[in-house]
């Protein structure tokens, strides 16, 4: 009996704790900055960095980066498949230029399939 | 003369109770088992013959996703065959991260059974109260990694960045101890929770040894096998294997609240460590075009569930030309074959709750 009473005492403490849940999606908890989410193009310095290198493209494992190159063999644009990804990370930390971020956005639910592929210009155009 | 009649049941692979999605076919005489035939496959996701089609560093973010609950234990072990394939030798500070890491990850993993088993009993405090700890070390692994349970932390010849925000550890550190002593006031001594789980699903230690089982299972058999005391990883570290004679699922409750406290312990003896050491200091790989030399490379950590190892033959390529993995949930699994024979259907549950099976792991 005691061994009950304990733990009932215990179980009722609780009743007066502030509580730990948040009522999501009206309320949002604030996520660190390391956060791996939706994955962007780094516009920081006006222009994409990218020089097609083709590193994020060896290293993803789900196939979900591809980029067009002209006759030169320069690179036109680049696109990010987010219905592949897996948000693991690795384009991000290889990228020689810094050239790909992660953002805090883990909302990616749309009504379209075509929006969830993300396409970069290289001449600065973004789609 | 009459007919012995018998029922077959099938529990699962969709029963709200069971952990993921496990099939038993069971053969019921009344209410007691005469039969159990496990049934595995149904989140089977081919990561070993994935690898067979991806160079190493594609492999590593897969390799998390292995058990869910404990991913740093089997990229550490990927990481490990390359490193010693390669001839790296990891610094002091490396090797106490990653010990750091995966002791908080082992931590995580047993809150998260100890709230799930006691759900299978009926309880469900617990669960919500697990949980909330168990958030408090998942919320840190975020801000350190960036996500919450698949971390690609480890890579090839070190961590990812130096480790950080240490007094989050500090604080969780500090609040565990009082919480697990909550835990065993509810849940220890409770006359509902001894009944349903004293005596109930005897391992014996011969039945062990035959079906291979390995962890906290079999430690609670009372048989000291922990592979932590030779790892290279934990050298230096002072801690005692968590070794019970009970054999029944109270026992099997009892070695993982003890083993949370060792965890706690080693943690401590790491932080103390970093705290007086020097920077960080990294031999890493270059990932792109590695190519691990020929031959068979076989490597063993203890996970949360067991042994997990995996053996990898390389024929000097890219990408492996077969790669297995070694889980400790599989094992279990098969177990139930042999601990439910004789037990009441109700305490099915309560007795496959007990081994910590994680199907995924078991699939993989």
């Amino acid at each position: 009996m005691k061994a009950l009473a304990d733990g009932l005492f215990t179980v009722f403490k609780h009743l007066f704790m502030k509580p730990v849940t948040l009522e999501y999606p009206e309320k949002k908890r604030e996520l660190s900055d390391a956060f791996r989410g939706k994955m962007v193009a780094d516009t920081n310095t006006g222009e994409h960095c990218c020089i097609g290198c083709g590193v994020c493209k060896k290293v993803c494992p789900s196939g979900a980066i591809s980029y067009e190159k002209n006759e030169e063999g320069k690179v036109v644009s680049y696109s990010f498949d987010l219905k592949k990804c897996i948000f693991c990370g690795n384009c991000m930390y290889y990228c020689p230029r810094g050239a790909i971020n992660m953002t805090k956005e883990y909302e990616l639910g749309c009504e379209s399939k075509e929006n969830l592929i993300l396409t970069y210009k290289k001449e600065g155009e973004d789609d | 003369m009459t007919m012995k009649k018998t029922l077959k049941l099938n529990l699962g692979p969709q029963h709200p109770s069971t952990h993921g999605v496990l099939r038993l076919i069971l053969e019921l005489d009344g209410e007691k088992i005469v039969s159990c035939e496990p049934d595995v496959g149904y989140l089977h996701r081919g990561m070993e013959k994935m690898a067979e089609n991806m160079t190493y560093i594609q492999y590593l973010p897969t390799a998390d996703r292995i058990d869910y609950l404990a991913g740093c234990f089997y990229s550490e072990l990927l990481c490990r065959t390359v490193e010693k394939a390669k001839g790296v030798e990891l610094s002091q500070r490396v090797k106490t991260i990653r010990v750091i890491l995966l002791e908080l990850n082992r931590i995580a993993s047993h809150l998260l059974w100890i709230g799930a088993f006691l759900m299978d009993l009926g309880a469900v405090s617990p669960f919500f109260y697990a949980m909330r700890e168990r958030e408090m070390i998942l919320r840190y692994f975020e801000k350190l990694t960036g996500q919450r349970m698949m971390y690609n932390y480890f890579v090839f010849g070190g961590v990812r960045k130096d480790i950080d925000y240490i007094e989050d550890i500090e604080n969780i550190i500090k609040i565990l101890p009082e919480k697990i002593k909550d835990y065993e006031k509810i849940i220890t001594d409770n006359p509902i929770f001894l009944k349903r789980t004293k005596g109930k699903g005897i391992l014996e230690q011969d039945v062990a040894f035959n079906y291979a089982v390995t962890g906290v299972n079999l430690r609670a058999s009372g048989i000291e096998y922990d592979i932590r005391t030779t790892d290279y990883l934990y050298e230096g570290f002072k801690f005692k294997p968590v070794v019970l004679e009970g054999k029944d699922s109270w026992a099997r409750y009892k070695a993982r609240i003890l083993e949370l406290k060792e965890s706690i312990k080693i943690i401590e003896q790491g932080l103390n460590i970093l705290t007086y050491g020097e920077k960080l200091e990294q031999n890493l790989i270059n990932p792109i075009n590695l190519k691990l030399p020929e031959g068979e490379y076989y490597n063993e950590i203890e996970a949360p569930r067991g042994l997990a190892s995996v053996y990898i033959k390389s024929t000097g390529d890219d990408k492996p030309y077969r790669l297995k993995w070694r889980t400790g949930s599989y094992y279990s699994v098969n177990l139930l074959r042999k601990l439910l024979v004789g037990e009441y259907l109700n305490d099915a549950i309560a007795i496959s709750g007990s081994l910590d099976i994680i199907l995924p792991e078991v699939d993989k």
